[in-house]
């Protein structure tokens, strides 16, 4: 090769990169860390960049909700962020405090495949995976799986009881649970039954706060029993190799939804849309279920996910699933909490 | 000599009016009032807006969450458990600390620099891995059960996810700052002293109430003050040690900040908070001014 050509072919291959396409536009999500970035990255933004190849994702976790909101409200101004999943309660004010943008069925069609749940008119955004509660338990501490809520309360297991008590969203699950399994009629009403059968399991609760997470403390066996959210169990189970195990218990269980959000004036709107109606596809949601076992909000997702993944998440029981209107129930969590704290956790001490 | 140094020659200008002066103040007094100032009049701006029961935060004037702190027990409970605990845990420090910076000081050479770098080394480590580090020794199949258990103990003992564990883990996290203040406020010891009243016949505890006590009070209120403020503020060591049964301030501000999103209670909370830090502060004035 001539030099000449040598230096022209140099100068069309930089002319060629240069006049390359550049990542036309950058989503910023912003959810939960780790284990859920890490899944979500794989099982949704991966293949959501192969079939977009001018936008790229870019992921900010925070661990939790009330985080997010914090960052939102921070950013209020100009905000950085344009999308955001994060605890439906929580994206109510985020909704309330004009933070988030409505989003709008013309503009990303995956929504009409969305079950009625998923869809709160009070709502800027829209749900897009479902969690449930879950009891957990050390598989060497309590060999044989119990099927019940009341095992929390079992003498083989006094002082190895590790749940997150209220303010957590566990808290105030289980009281729900536990009311209804006392024959309690409503929890908007009153939760005293509930609060009356958490006084009989506080005695042999090791832990009211157990850190980082509930699951640590009982894959490691520091704790034999406890509460959580079902598809952190489940992939704290694959990746403890099955010392952790989930139990849906026949009193049943309640939802805990996620949903998704457009940020109000946020600055790549139209590809955050084009990446939302991506994550509400049965495509995506298929995929993130068989990844990590939360419920799909698409209808179509439910009906094509594998039937291993659906065994581990609570589709397969639906029928146990107790309706909880978290939005109203938030008007009565400082109630709940009081109680709480007065009748239950000083049983424990 | 040093109070002839203190004083300026005649010739050298008073740097308060150099024309340089207010601007080599100014960037503290900006650093103060852009970091310090301006956070904690947000803060108090906050502790006054209206918050709706889901958590959503309103720009109206709003007193209930002041009004929640005035008259809700609760309150008043967590602010009498978080100064009892933390004079508790202050107490603990400057008992522990004392003979360790009585020795520091009374030792020279290599043997004091081995022992001040012991004494610091803890704190090049965060106090998330060593509370960390206390939950291994201290749960119930941790090394100090384990060795009891081994002594004959029939249960293991609840040391950690409670009161006990809290303090056992700040009493230890905090003695470096306490040893380093006493050790600062140790100068006035001076080993003669000492001496004066062992040749004027003084046993030792007479010598230690009478002599070596009072000259090292300013260290010990030092170290008090240091050691309370920290103990008030800190949040990571409770929040993994208290199990959820420890109400302390701190972890209340982070519950309220972070799970039940009510920022301006959280707010009201964080200025009662600072107000205990001005507090010891003027206590610790009046001390001080007292031993001197």
């Amino acid at each position: 090769m001539s030099p000449v050509i040598r230096i022209l072919s140099g100068a069309a291959l930089l002319l060629g990169l240069l006049a390359r396409p550049a990542a036309a536009e950058t989503v910023n999500l912003m959810s939960f860390p780790v284990l859920f970035q890490e899944r979500y990255t794989k099982a949704v933004i991966a293949p959501f960049e192969k079939a977009n190849p001018g936008i790229k994702v870019s992921y900010f976790g925070l661990p939790s909700s009330a985080q997010m909101l914090g960052t939102l409200r921070a950013q209020k101004a100009a905000p950085q962020v344009d999308v955001v999943i994060m605890d439906l309660a929580v994206s109510k004010a985020g909704t309330d405090e004009g933070l988030l943008a409505k989003l709008d069925e013309a503009e990303i069609p995956n929504m009409k495949d969305l079950v009625p749940e998923a869809r709160r008119p009070e709502l800027a955004g829209v749900g897009v995976t479902f969690d449930n509660l879950v009891l957990l338990t050390n598989t060497d501490l309590v060999k044989e799986r119990p099927d019940s809520w009341y095992a929390l309360r079992d003498k083989a297991y006094a002082g190895r009881v590790a749940i997150p008590a209220m303010p957590d969203i566990v808290g105030l699950s289980l009281t729900v649970i536990l009311d209804k399994a006392e024959g309690g009629q409503d929890p908007l009403k009153d939760v005293d039954k509930g609060i009356a059968a958490l006084g009989t399991i506080a005695p042999g609760v090791q832990t009211w706060d157990p850190r980082p997470e509930v699951y640590a403390p009982i894959v490691s066996g520091q704790a034999a029993i406890g509460a959580g959210w079902n598809a952190r169990a489940q992939l704290n189970h694959d990746i403890s190799g099955g010392k952790l195990a989930a139990v849906l218990p026949k009193e049943g269980s309640v939802f805990q939804a996620n949903t998704i959000n457009l940020t109000a004036n946020s600055p790549n709107a139209a590809a955050a849309k084009k990446f939302i109606d991506y994550a509400l596809s049965a495509e995506a949601q298929k995929a993130f279920t068989e990844e990590m076992f939360y419920a799909p909000s698409n209808a179509k997702a439910r009906a094509a996910v594998s039937p291993e993944a659906i065994d581990r998440t609570a589709l397969k029981y639906t029928d146990r699933m107790i309706p909880l209107d978290w939005i109203a129930m938030a008007g009565r969590r400082d109630a709940i909490l009081e109680q709480w704290r007065r009748r239950v956790i000083p049983l424990s001490r | 000599m040093t109070a002839a140094l203190a004083v300026p020659p005649p010739d050298m200008p008073n740097p308060a009016r150099l024309p340089a002066g207010p601007a080599l103040l100014a960037a503290i007094v900006a650093v103060n009032l852009l970091g310090f100032v301006a956070p904690v009049l947000n803060l108090l701006r906050l502790s006054f807006l209206k918050v709706e029961a889901i958590g959503t935060l309103r720009q109206t004037f709003d007193l209930s969450s002041w009004h929640a702190i005035l008259t809700d027990g609760f309150y008043a409970g967590l602010l009498a458990d978080s100064v009892l605990t933390c004079t508790l845990i202050t107490g603990l420090t400057l008992v522990l600390s004392y003979p360790v910076a009585l020795l520091i000081h009374r030792c020279r050479g290599t043997v004091r620099t081995l022992l001040l770098v012991m004494v610091v080394t803890p704190l090049l480590t965060s106090a998330v891995v060593r509370t960390y580090g206390w939950v291994a020794l201290l749960y119930d199949q941790g090394l100090v059960n384990g060795v009891l258990m081994a002594l004959g103990m029939s249960a293991p003992l609840r040391l950690m996810f409670n009161t006990v564990g809290v303090v056992i883990g700040l009493t230890e996290i905090l003695m470096p700052y306490m040893i380093l203040s006493l050790l600062a406020g140790f100068g006035r010891l001076d080993p003669r002293c000492e001496e004066a009243a062992q040749t004027l016949g003084a046993p030792p505890w007479r010598i230690f109430l009478r002599v070596v006590l009072p000259l090292t009070l300013p260290g010990i209120a030092l170290g008090c003050l240091l050691t309370f403020v920290l103990a008030l503020s800190s949040f990571i060591t409770p929040k993994l040690l208290g199990g959820g049964r420890v109400f302390l301030l701190a972890t209340e501000i982070y519950d309220q900040a972070m799970v039940t999103l009510n920022w301006p209670l959280a707010a009201a909370l964080s200025i009662v908070i600072l107000a205990m830090f001005g507090l010891a502060l003027v206590l610790y004035g009046r001390l001080v001014r007292r031993i001197g």
